[in-house]
């Protein structure tokens, strides 16, 4: 009887841990990890219809990445949204940062969609949004190791290029807008 | 791995600066629909405005309605409208790993217990182990009583629900005065409110159209898939004890509790035989109209399957449109091209993408830039269609309109003609809008001294008859192809190197040329796509049968890889799913891509 008591104690002591383990994991409001990443050397197309070589883009100044596109419902706004604020806080130094949206939507995401998706939040220079063929698309996607073979099947991601060490913040989730301007200082963007 | 969520202080915290943020707001200007001396709006105009605000995020006085997401993210109610998420219906979502539940009427107004009973599949959600399996960030919505016209004004701004919790900080809190919110709860009360008609306990109703003109062997092409996938669907013994057994074993595992999720009947569609009507439209397209009214007032249907006429299918697609029918997948190659309709969904733009193709392939040839080019145009449906998508993509790149010469229905062009056009004009490029009769004119340019590099013609048009251009003009002769085209071994071979699994690479699809371009079998394998698609969304539907979220259900759905085309794929407003055209050269081989499916 004692035995069994005390298993059950035990039991009891780990599912404790479990669930403290779980709520503790719960407060975090996004994943945040610091990457190394290499570049795949493609060729994508702007919002303009201009073609734009994609490893020279990420070396320019400092990035900060999306993956979003034109007509999704839910998660793309946000982090579109967030772009669009930190472009105001920015004002007229809103090309020191380089901000690029890539389609994961390709067949859709026509340089016209494009265009017009940046105009609904009132992007400023230094915003691009990329499409390309699906296979140059994948081959982005798998550099940041951010591959969905399906775009329904995203997820939010938002990815920094430290202007330091040109290492990558890594950021899994939705933030707020203090949050991402927390982020984009820690790296010293803003 | 799962994103966890605010704790529920850092909400309550949100949601008290919030608070603040509304306080402080100056007072807002009076709504312009009820303080003037113009007569009291009826009850369907407010459910108009209601509809815009909940569509559009457009308040009555014109203006976008504001909002803050994330707790501090301020935002446009047009970026962010209750539509976007909640989607068309109402009936919510699953988008990114974001969890949005119903918003209508009947769920709203009663109270919420969609994941305490295992009988979930009557529910519009994904079932929990779905969303869970899929899921990196998401909250499930929790139980809640019946909301109020109180309590839902006050989860609208302040994201409290009716059982006191904060919900997840991606649904917007609304800054909305007393009036405009009366308007947008009044239009969700009357959201997907009642079946939509041409269903009933027993039946839902389904009607197909076909016009005289249209062959026997296309017609039985579209009528016997459709037929069979009814008839099939309604001997299946759904009922059978052993089935639904099967679907709710109580599994340990997660994965076998996925599959039985995802396998699952739904009750609605289980209790339910579907009957296909087919609707015969005889005369002139002009006289369709009212032939077409007649059939929906003697039989109102859920939606038109499928359908197949000879030419336009503008007076269908208004019909459609005006009545708020879905039709899905008609067998065109003359769709109505719009961004903005709703209830007709295209397999494709039909000819007018094979014109797109065209032009965005010669956009992007750098050696045609400020070159001459010449287009020749059948004066035929075909030829304007396909001119027409050429001219209005060419002319979004900037470019300026090529000389455009009609060719009469007819009306055979010369090699005379063509030499003089050629030596005068020496044009870098033609393209070349005309059916089988095109053949000839290749050979005449085939033996032209000054004849350019490329000239593009449409497959679609040339019909089989493309099978049959010679070794001479295969060599400048371009074709715009819409369907899919098998690997290469050299092809496969390459993806296989490469150790990253694409969706392009995880199989290879076999597809024919010689099918591709008979029309019958063509119209064959549209139709099983569209039982394909369709069994899908009943599904998914969730015995909800509601016209918009079928559309919606279908605009959720994943990329789909089928047979004809390269890619199907949907998104939230999209109406055209294929969306790919080659450009190919003709060779001993077979067909050699010159493109990407995509081109921009």
């Amino acid at each position: 009887m004692k035995k069994a008591l005390t298993l059950i104690q035990l039991l009891a002591f780990i599912a404790v841990l479990l669930v403290g383990f779980s709520a503790g994991a719960d407060d975090r409001k996004y994943r945040r990890t610091i990457e190394n990443y290499s570049m795949p050397d493609v060729v994508l197309v702007n919002q303009n219809g201009a073609k734009v070589r994609f490893k020279e883009l990420m070396q320019s100044k400092p990035v900060i990445v999306d993956f979003i596109f034109g007509t999704c419902t839910t998660i793309c706004p946000i982090l579109s949204v967030s772009f669009a604020n930190l472009q105001q806080k920015l004002g007229s130094n809103s090309q020191k940062v380089q901000l690029v949206s890539i389609s994961i939507d390709p067949e859709n995401d026509t340089p016209k969609v494009l265009k017009e998706y940046l105009k609904r939040y009132r992007s400023k220079p230094g915003w691009d949004f990329l499409t390309g063929t699906r296979s140059d698309i994948d081959k982005v996607m798998y550099a940041f190791n951010a591959y969905i073979p399906n775009k329904m099947s995203h997820f939010p991601l938002t990815l920094i290029r430290s202007p330091g060490d040109g290492k990558w913040i890594r950021i899994f989730g939705l933030m707020g807008s203090a949050e991402f301007i927390s982020e984009c200082q820690k790296v010293g963007i803003l | 791995m799962r994103i966890p969520i605010r704790s529920g202080q850092g909400n309550y915290i949100s949601a008290a600066a919030f608070c603040l943020v509304v306080l402080l707001l100056p007072v807002w200007p009076p709504t312009s629909y009820g303080a003037t001396d113009k007569p009291s709006p009826s009850s369907e105009e407010l459910l108009k405005l209601g509809e815009r605000m909940y569509r559009e995020g457009i308040l009555p006085s014109g203006e976008p309605m504001n909002a803050f997401v994330k707790g501090d993210l301020p935002v446009p109610g047009t970026a962010f409208t209750c539509a976007s998420c909640h989607l068309r219906s109402g009936l919510g979502s699953i988008e990114g790993g974001v969890v949005t539940p119903p918003t209508n009427g009947p769920y709203l107004f009663k109270p919420f217990k969609g994941y305490s009973s295992p009988r979930y599949v009557n529910t519009p959600f994904l079932p929990p182990q779905l969303v869970k399996y899929n899921s990196q960030y998401y909250q499930k919505p929790h139980n809640r009583p019946v909301y109020t016209d109180e309590s839902l004004a006050n989860a609208l701004r302040s994201g409290i629900d009716s059982a006191g919790r904060v919900m997840n900080d991606v649904m917007p809190r609304y800054l909305l005065e007393d009036d405009e919110m009366k308007l947008l709860v009044s239009y969700l009360k009357s959201l997907s409110s009642e079946f939509s008609p041409g269903v009933t306990d027993t039946t839902i109703r389904f009607a197909t159209i076909v016009s005289d003109g249209v062959s026997p062997e296309e017609r039985n092409a579209m009528l016997v898939p459709l037929e069979n996938y009814i008839r099939n669907k309604n001997q299946a013994d759904v009922h059978d004890p052993r089935m639904i057994r099967s679907n709710q074993v109580r599994s340990t595992g997660a994965r076998s509790r996925l599959m039985a999720a995802v396998t699952m009947t739904s009750l609605g569609v289980a209790n339910r035989k579907l009957s296909l009507s087919c609707w015969e439209l005889k005369g002139a397209p002009e006289t369709w109209r009212g032939q077409l009214e007649e059939y929906y007032r003697k039989e109102p249907v859920f939606a038109i399957l499928g359908g197949i006429t000879r030419g336009e299918w503008q007076p269908i697609h208004q019909f459609c449109e005006d009545n708020r029918i879905p039709n899905i997948f008609p067998i065109t190659d003359f769709p109505v091209v719009s961004q903005d309709d709703w209830y007709t969904l295209y397999l494709s733009k039909g000819y007018y993408q094979e014109g797109e193709g065209a032009a965005r392939f010669l956009n992007g040839k750098e050696d045609l830039k400020d070159k001459r080019i010449i287009q020749f145009v059948r004066d035929s449906r075909e030829g304007r269609a396909l001119s027409r998508g050429f001219l209005e993509t060419w002319r979004g790149f900037g470019q300026k309109a090529p000389e455009t010469i009609t060719l009469k229905a007819g009306m055979k062009l010369t090699a005379k003609s063509l030499q003089r056009e050629l030596a005068q004009k020496k044009p870098a490029a033609i393209i070349l809008w005309d059916g089988p009769e095109a053949l000839k004119t290749l050979e005449m340019v085939a033996v032209e001294k000054n004849r350019p590099s490329i000239i593009l013609v449409s497959s679609t048009y040339l019909g089989k008859s493309m099978l049959s251009l010679n070794e001479r003009v295969q060599k400048f002769t371009y074709l715009t192809y819409p369907y899919g085209i098998s690997q290469t071994p050299e092809e496969r071979a390459v993806q296989l190197a490469t150790k990253e699994i694409t969706s392009s690479s995880m199989g290879s699809k076999v597809f024919s040329m010689e099918a591709n371009t008979d029309a019958t079998i063509r119209i064959s394998l549209q139709t099983q796509i569209l039982t394909i698609i369709l069994h899908s969304a009943l599904l998914d539907m969730r015995g909800n049968y509601y016209r918009d979220n079928l559309l919606d259900v279908i605009g959720m759905d994943m990329d789909q890889d089928v047979p004809l085309y390269e890619r199907l794929s949907f998104g939230p407003g999209q109406r055209y799913a294929s969306k790919g055209c080659y450009i190919v050269q003709l060779a001993k081989t077979g067909l050699v891509k010159k493109s990407g499916w995509v081109i921009h």
